[in-house]
């Protein structure tokens, strides 16, 4: 066989193909570190910002339905006034699960290989308080099997949770006391928050731990008060004590999931960033007639924005003369009646739009012609033309009104929202969505549109807790001292109530004091031409001192009330979900929660509420008239987990499920499992 | 070896020498085509042994010296060559039989193995280039349809460039980032036929849904293709590996024929039109109403409002749109050959514009084949470069929370608006409520979007193999090949200033993304065939590579800086963003086949293969599969008659092993963020998992094949099954996992069903016959059991209005939807009675809605099929195919969309005077029976609610309210269809060219591509697929706000010098 050359090549060829294995060594991702390797030190940060954007949206929309903002009707934020909630109820989920909790067992994990016990302590912190909002939120959810790599995690009930989180705050509380093994890397490289002052950290651990045990105040055999005033004892003691989240406006760099800045105050994201919200009329209220005294808050310019208003311009068309226009509240509870001529129930009536409409800027002399077929209204309108000082011609229903150059206006040929410039929405701006030209670091007034901010025509000012530089306040003394004041007070021990009231609202003050003097110093006091914001500066004392001994505060523990205590603790707090949180131990304004009577008076479902479907309660006594939770993420539980969300709660699914009560909700685990029940 | 060269020559000499005593004499004849009886041109005739051929001249006679006993060789592209011996007679009187017309000839099998038909123990379809090219289609998925039992084509819309899906035998995998599309192989290598996405909604707002892709199949230019072959089982597929668990397309490309060089130019024109678009009501103009009964005209696009006056001025937004589209596509090639090489060149370049105004796909492609011998040593190297550059527009909601895509607007612009009117002379875009609402909160104008943005994308592709075939002895040879494929995508996607963006927009956006794919591969073979008296075996051993290397970029910016440079380096250094992809996976494939038939009658064959991935785990990178068939040609038994001519049965049994994506035994972080003097890292939102084992597909296949009445009728038969275990995905499932997408192996998919084809000669007279093929294919894909407490499975791509493509675990559909529906009333023990009447819920005064997620209807088609007709008569020739649709849900939803936004003519029920809901009340069990009217008040819970709110509503409720449009079934229909996908009609010439000899053919051909579509379906064309490419269970059978289909009428002239 003369071809027997080319067999042995053939073999050879055939054979020499031999595997490689280091060929297939190719599976480790080059562009990307893995979760393996990453350090400690920079999973803190990470989950610290990304627990405040968690807490922001949370807040924001939680006080949405407690009445402290009111949000467009039209948006899907519209809890203060249809009462139909966002779909977008799987933020606050997703950004806890999804940004911040997957990194706990990582940070947890390496830590305790370093034996760097106060990391491991900061991982059980925040396990406690991004279960724990997620417990306030959603009432059940996945818990012991959650990130432990189970795909289709099965859900626990709210006293598991609450329970666990309760267990991590106790071990945090241990761990941060230890001193941790050397080479272990310093928590102070890596905290944002309280720069890894441990004993800071312990309190917080005290501090969570009573704000904790307050929840269960429905709850006969588990309410504890000593309990909690032992927890406030080891917890923050003086605003020194506090623990905040530090927020900037110094870069544009977005985050990876919703392309929102990451330097900035998390409240602000969804509170102020857009602008649609505004002061709802009950916070209002609360911050110029609390407790009927007629006298203003000093807290009030501050919190409730204003606008630039009667307006000259110069040859350059710049602003050189103008004031300020504070906003009113927005009335979306009250119906129509004679005494409440600015409710939107009021406005409706007439016609038109349900929303509040956003100002515009009038560049040059602007004409806008109204059609009026109603004589009354028409009068009315012209007179109020009149009053402002704007030209204008009729012709028939027809009223043309002129804008002068330098006004604010609504846009708009419907003469029912012509007065809407009244409402300044809480916009504040940052680098990156802001008014491009005029916003810089500092500058965070929000202008109309660029020809209003080249002119200098600031459209708002803002509000003091949701603006991108704010601190974002994870836990105050302020609130520390509200819980005394109320656990005294269910106590019956009014005099310490009183004592714990006044030291709450004082601290507040206080605090709110330091940072707008640090903002006045720091040149956030001006805009960027040069206007003085006087919403970014120091109170008046005397205004303080007026505010104090008014009748507007309680003076004495005898006339003291619950209703005084949470209605400061609701101003105090502002955007915080945990204003929600009482409204629910109190059951809004039922009244019927011990011999308290109506804690949040004038609460109540608007004009506009449409949530018949969901709020499913026949009168505000019945517990389910009332948001209690927020129905399950749709597409991220209801959609894929709903096999073990119903297993749980056969009624997560309904469309009232927004108004089943949590665990610390019920005054009994029977009353729990109840709605929970087929 | 000279030995051998030696003992070769002298052999040669021997038999010249004794072919010189024969009495040689000149033979004549003529050639004809089995297919249509024609006379064929360029037959070449060989006398077998001596270098002496000629061809067939334009009327197909030839003429050549020859002596008795000597055998003359007819050969022909495409036609089985066919042998005589000359005997008596002068005179010779040919007829070829084309490959494809006939069962039982040779087909190409897996890794290129021609085999004989009636050897193969599974399924096997060809096509050739003559079938394909009856409804000449650029993308060659489309032109599949209808054609190939067991294959389901679906294109995603009408828009130029679109792509389409094919399944084969139903979809295998559950996963979205497994397309459950075959494996295409050309010329020995594997083509890439990947949808990219090359974008996400965070940098350009492109997803699957809102723009058109191309499946990158289209790179191939059709004509190019000389055959097709279609494996279906995974008992042909095994020997291809891992990734061919969903069937196989195997293609050939043209090569030159032995013989004068040869020249063919073709050049088309068609026009297409949209062949069904929505249609709106014209009644009621823009608003809507509040609880209270006011109507809120500001900011509305809604068309809730009150009737419009007589006198107003009405546009037919929708109709005035769309465009006639264009398509020039111009093809020419030359091809020629010798004894020991051929070559084949061409080019082509496909031109079209889209109904939608701005959108065009224009593709150019050339491709060199050739081949030359060297003894026993035949080596043959292909390449092709192609350029595909579409416009595209986008289609719906853009960038992460902003505006609406252009046709979105389109279906939902109110009728008394002119669309037209989209810009201001000072050139922002024209808003009709500018002054009330803010930018970011509007919606962008479709013409503004058409003309403002521009979204393009160009892949240029080069793909090439070099193949050495080496016959080391009559029994062994060995074959050796590289393959390479390659491409850049660059999507270039911008957003003009002043769009309805968020604010952060509102000054431009520009992404770029290149996407570069590298795939190189690696084959050696070596195949040993002997004969041992009645046994024929054969053996085969082969080793391949497979190394696979993707890099993506992404740069992304916004805020231009000064106005009409369009750049990033207009962009501020802190607006601008880039980052980087790299995917790379490799693999080791060993695998062996041994075959052995005793006397044509049973044959046996055996794989194995077995693989190492790179992408699993390295304890589970290595994994073995194998598969057995066999065929009986029982007719061999029988005595030889005409009704029964050939009959044979086969069996197989196969297992394939699939490996995962790249990457995916790891969770990986992201990039690190800065706030002030502190940098955080945190893992990324997709987990990877460590314990990964390979999907492992099981199946069997029975069938058989019989030939009647001399082969006049032909029938296939077969029936086949498989599930494939351990799927590999990454779903999307519960957030508390940490993670949004889990790497897992979970779950089963169970394929069966079963497939026919019958060929039939209804008449063959030599001026006319008439040819039939009908197909019909039915298949039954069942998810099996899945991971525990998930009720469902969702590509996440495929969600539209109140449903969701889902498979339903254990037992339900594979292509199920889950939707919203009405609950019925409940019996004594509290259980649903089907078809009781409807609950209605007392807090809304509507009917109650059951929001468990409800499956609500099964995409699968009961059958689907193909009707081919092919007439002759002297020089024309007619054929037209018909595509049937037997069942299959659809769901409607851009008349869904419709309904939301007031513009669906059902809204017009009572002239929207009153609506009336009948029922039992769902918390009393009362009868309910309320009529809401116009301007009334209704008590409904604790709310007092307008009649005029509670007729919107009635329609149109949002969230969890029991309205028309939440109630799925109402835009679901079981849609049957009966296509005319393809008219062709062609004129040959040839009877004009006689006494010339530069032109060897010219034909002219019309045809007309989905003239009728006759079905039961309400909306547009009901072929659609809302998010092409989407993986798992898919999109099709989701219509929503799509480019409507088109039909088209071509013209074309065909030429051959």
């Amino acid at each position: 066989m003369k071809n027997i050359k080319y067999i042995i090549l053939g073999w050879v060829v055939v054979f020499s193909a031999a595997s490689c294995k280091k060929w297939l060594d190719v599976n480790t991702d080059p562009d990307n570190p893995n979760n393996t390797s990453v350090l400690i030190q920079n999973r803190v940060p990470w989950i610290e910002h990304f627990f405040q954007y968690t807490s922001g949206v949370s807040n924001f929309r939680t006080s949405v339905a407690a009445g402290v903002y009111y949000s467009n009707a039209a948006t899907g934020n519209a809890l203060a006034t249809t009462w139909i909630a966002h779909t977008g109820n799987t933020t606050p989920y997703q950004q806890w699960f999804v940004t911040t909790a997957s990194n706990l067992n990582d940070l947890y994990t390496s830590a305790q290989q370093q034996g760097a016990y106060h990391y491991m302590a900061v991982a059980d912190v925040f396990h406690a308080m991004g279960f724990m909002l997620m417990l306030d939120i959603y009432g059940e959810m996945p818990y012991t099997q959650a990130l432990t790599g189970n795909p289709s995690p099965g859900f626990d009930d709210g006293k598991t949770i609450y329970n666990g989180c309760l267990s991590k705050l106790n071990e945090a509380i241990s761990l941060f006391s230890k001193t941790q093994e050397s080479g272990a890397p310093a928590l102070s490289t890596a905290d944002m928050w309280n720069n890894g002052d441990v004993n800071k950290w312990i309190k917080l651990c005290w501090g969570l731990k009573a704000r904790y045990m307050l929840r269960l105040s429905k709850k006969a055999n588990l309410y504890n008060a000593d309990s909690i005033l032992y927890c406030l004892s080891k917890g923050p003691q003086s605003n020194a004590d506090n623990t905040i989240g530090p927020c900037y406006n110094n870069s544009t760099a977005t985050d990876y999931l919703i392309g929102d800045p990451v330097v900035t105050n998390g409240n602000w994201d969804y509170a102020a960033e857009g602008s649609n919200q505004r002061i709802s009329q009950f916070h209002y209220n609360l911050l110029t007639n609390m407790r009927g005294a007629g006298v203003t808050d000093p807290r009030m310019s501050k919190i409730v924005p204003a606008t630039m208003a009667n307006i000259k311009l110069d040859a350059n068309g710049k602003v050189i003369d103008y004031t300020w226009n504070r906003s009113i509240g927005v009335d979306s509870y009250n119906s129509q009646n004679a005494q409440n001529p600015l409710s939107l129930a009021n406005r409706l009536a007439k016609g038109g739009a349900t929303s509040i409409a956003l100002e515009s800027y009038a560049a040059t002399n602007t004409n806008i012609i109204y059609a009026i077929i109603d004589a009354t209204d028409r009068a009315n309108f012209i007179a109020a033309q009149v009053a402002a000082g704007r030209p204008y011609t009729t012709s028939g229903n027809n009223v043309t009104v002129t804008y002068k150059a330098g006004s604010k206006y609504i846009n708009s040929t419907n003469y029912i929202l012509a007065g809407d410039t009244a409402y300044v929405n809480l916009r504040s701006c940052s680098l990156q969505y802001g008014t491009t030209g005029v916003n810089s670091e500092k500058e965070l007034n929000w202008y109309p549109s660029v020809a209003a901010g080249a002119a200098g025509a600031i459209g708002s000012t803002g509000s003091f807790q949701v603006r991108p530089v704010s601190d974002q306040e994870i836990l105050t003394y302020h609130e520390m001292c509200f819980i005394k004041a109320e656990v005294y007070m269910r106590k019956a021990d009014n005099a310490s109530a009183y004592t714990a009231y006044r030291a709450g609202l004082q601290a507040h003050l206080d605090m709110m004091q330091a940072k707008l003097t640090q903002w006045k110093a720091g040149g956030y006091n001006k805009s960027a031409v040069g206007f003085t914001i006087p919403d970014m500066e120091p109170m008046d004392q005397a205004a303080i001192n007026t505010y104090l001994s008014s009748n507007a505060v309680a003076q004495d523990g005898g006339t003291l009330t619950m209703s005084d205590i949470m209605l400061q603790k609701y101003v105090a707090m502002g955007c915080s979900i945990e204003n929600w949180n009482d409204m629910r131990r109190f059951n809004f304004s039922a009244g019927n929660v011990g011999a308290f009577g109506v804690v949040y008076p004038g609460y109540d479902h608007g004009p506009l509420f449409a949530g018949s479907s969901l709020y499913t309660g026949a009168g505000k006594t019945d517990p389910r008239y009332w948001m209690r939770r927020w129905k399950l993420p749709t597409t991220l539980e209801l959609n894929y987990n709903l096999t073990n969300a119903l297993a749980i709660n056969a009624h997560a699914n309904d469309a009232n499920a927004w108004s089943i009560p949590i665990w610390w909700d019920c005054a009994t685990d029977d009353e729990y499992y109840g709605y929970l029940k087929q | 070896m000279r030995k051998l060269l030696y003992l070769r020559c002298l052999s040669i000499g021997l038999f010249l020498s004794f072919t010189c005593f024969a009495q040689e004499r000149t033979i004549t004849g003529s050639v004809i085509s089995n297919v249509d009886n024609n006379p064929m041109t360029g037959v070449s005739v060989t006398v077998k042994g001596k270098n002496l051929t000629t061809q067939t001249n334009a009327n197909g006679t030839f003429s050549i010296t020859a002596a008795k006993g000597q055998i003359l060789q007819f050969s022909y592209v495409g036609f089985t060559s066919y042998e005589t011996t000359i005997g008596n007679s002068d005179r010779l009187e040919v007829t070829l039989t084309s490959l494809q017309t006939q069962l039982g000839e040779v087909v190409v099998t897996a890794l290129g193995i021609k085999k004989e038909r009636k050897a193969l123990g599974y399924s096997v379809t060809d096509l050739s280039a003559q079938e394909l090219m009856k409804n000449k289609n650029t993308n060659l998925v489309n032109s599949l349809a209808g054609k190939v039992p067991g294959v389901n084509v679906t294109q995603f819309s009408g828009a130029p460039g679109a792509g389409a899906s094919i399944t084969i035998r139903g979809g295998n995998s559950t996963s979205d980032s497994r397309q459950n599309q075959p494996l295409f192989v050309v010329d020995g290598v594997i083509y890439d036929n990947s949808t990219t996405v090359t974008g996400n909604t965070g940098t350009d707002g492109l997803s699957r849904s809102n723009t058109t892709y191309s499946n990158r199949v289209m790179d191939i230019n059709p004509e190019d293709i000389e055959s097709l072959s279609v494996l279906k089982g995974s008992a042909a597929a095994a020997l291809y590996g891992s990734r061919a668990a969903d069937g196989v397309v195997i293609i050939t490309t043209k090569k030159g024929a032995e013989g004068k060089v040869s020249v063919n130019f073709n050049s088309k024109i068609s026009t297409s039109w949209a062949n069904k678009m929505p249609e709106a009501q014209t009644i009621f103009g823009p608003g809507s109403y509040a609880s209270n009964g006011v109507l809120n005209t500001t900011n509305a696009y809604n068309s809730w409002g009150a009737k419009i006056p007589a006198d107003s001025t009405l546009y037919d937004n929708i109709g005035d749109f769309f465009q006639q589209g264009a398509i020039y596509d111009n093809n020419i090639n030359v091809s020629g050959g010798s004894k020991n090489g051929s070559f084949y060149l061409s080019g082509s370049n496909f031109k079209q514009t889209g109904i939608v105004p701005s959108t065009a796909y224009d593709k150019t492609t050339f491709r060199f084949n050739a081949e030359q011998k060297y003894g026993p040593l035949t080596l043959n190297a292909n390449v092709a470069y192609s350029v595909a550059k579409t416009d595209r527009t986008l289609t719906t909601a853009g960038l992460y929370g902003s505006g609406v895509g252009s046709m979105q607007g389109v279906y939902g612009w109110p009728q008394t608006f002119n669309m037209k009117n989209y810009i201001n002379p000072d050139g922002t875009q024209h808003r009709p409520y500018a002054g009330t609402l803010a930018l970011e909160n509007d919606i962008d104008n479709p013409y503004w979007i058409i003309n403002q943005d521009k979204l393009t994308s160009q892949t240029n592709r080069f793909t090439g193999g070099i193949n050495g075939n080496f016959k080391i002895a009559n029994w062994w040879d060995i074959t050796g090949r590289v393959g390479y494929d390659q491409y850049a995508t660059n999507d270039y996607t911008y957003i003009a200033p002043g769009s309805a963006l968020s604010l952060t927009y509102q000054k431009g956006r520009l992404s770029k993304d290149l996407y570069n794919y590298t795939y190189i591969t690696t084959t050696v073979m070596s195949n040993f065939h002997k004969t041992f008296g009645d046994f024929d075996a054969h053996l085969m051993l082969g080793t391949t590579s497979e190394n696979t290397k993707n890099v993506g970029q992404n740069h992304w910016g916004y805020n231009f800086v000064t106005a009409g440079t369009i750049s990033f380096n207009n962009i501020a250094t802190g607006n601008k963003f880039f980052t980087d992809a790299t995917i790379n996976k490799r693999l080791v494939g060993a695998y062996g086949e041994v075959g052995v038939s005793y006397k044509d009658l049973i044959y046996l064959t055996a794989t194995g293969r077995n693989d190492w991935s790179s992408t699993l785990p390295i304890e589970n990178r290595s994994y073995f599969y194998p598969s057995v068939s066999g065929s009986f040609v029982f007719t061999k038994l029988l005595p030889k008659n005409n009704i029964l001519s050939f009959g044979k049965v086969r069996a197989s049994w196969a297992r394939v092993g699939k490996d995962a994506n790249a990457y995916a035994t790891l969770t990986y972080v992201n990039s690190p963020i800065t706030i002030g003097s502190y940098t955080g890292i945190g893992n990324q939102y997709t987990s990877g998992n460590p314990l990964l084992v390979p999907e492992i597909q099981d199946s069997w296949e029975i069938g058989g094949e019989f030939r009647l009445l001399n082969g006049r009728i032909g029938l296939d038969y077969t029936y086949y099954h498989s599930q494939t275990q351990n799927q590999i995905a990454q779903p999307r499932l519960s957030n508390a996992s940490g993670y949004i997408l889990t790497s897992i192996n979970s779950g089963s998919v169970i394929n069966e069903g079963m497939e026919m084809a019958v060929t039939g000669k209804a008449i063959s007279k030599k001026d006319f016959g008439w040819d039939v093929v009908v197909n019909f294919s039915h298949n039954k894909g069942r998810l099996g059991a899945f991971l525990p407490g998930v009720a469902y499975f969702y590509p996440t791509d495929a969600q539209f209005g109140t449903v969701k493509a889902a498979s339903v675990p254990n037992g339900g559909y594979f292509l199920g939807m889950t939707g919203t529906i009405f609950l019925h009333e409940l019996d004594s023990k509290g259980v649903e009675i089907p078809n009781g009447r409807y609950q209605v819920d007392p807090t809304t005064g509507l009917y109650k809605l059951n929001t468990n997620n409800p499956v609500v209807g099964n995409r699968e088609p009961d059958f689907i099929g193909g009707l081919e007709n092919s007439f002759r008569y002297k020089q024309f020739s007619l054929s037209f195919l018909l595509d049937i649709r037997k069942g299959g849900d659809v769901y409607n939803g851009t008349e869904y969309a419709m309904m939301v936004n007031g513009l669906s003519k059902q809204t017009l029920l009572n002239d929207r005077k009153s609506v009336t809901v009948t029922g039992v009340n769902s918390v009393t069990g009362a009868d309910f029976n309320q009529t809401y009217t116009s301007g009334q008040n209704y008590t409904i819970g604790s709310t007092t609610q307008s009649g005029d709110y509670l007729i919107q509503q009635y329609w149109a409720a949002g969230g969890t309210v029991g309205s028309y449009a939440n109630n799925s079934m109402n835009f679901i229909t079981s849609v049957n269809w009966l296509k005319l996908r393809a008219l062709a009609l062609t004129y040959d010439f040839i009877g004009l060219l006689k006494n010339q000899t530069v032109i060897k053919g010219i034909s002219a051909t019309v045809t007309g591509s989905n003239l009728f579509t006759w079905t039961n379906y309400k909306g547009m064309d009901p072929e659609v697929s809302a998010a092409g490419g989407t993986g798992g269970s898919g999109s099709t059978g989701i219509d929503y706000l799509g480019v409507p289909a088109v039909s088209s009428f071509t013209f074309g002239i065909n030429l051959k010098f």
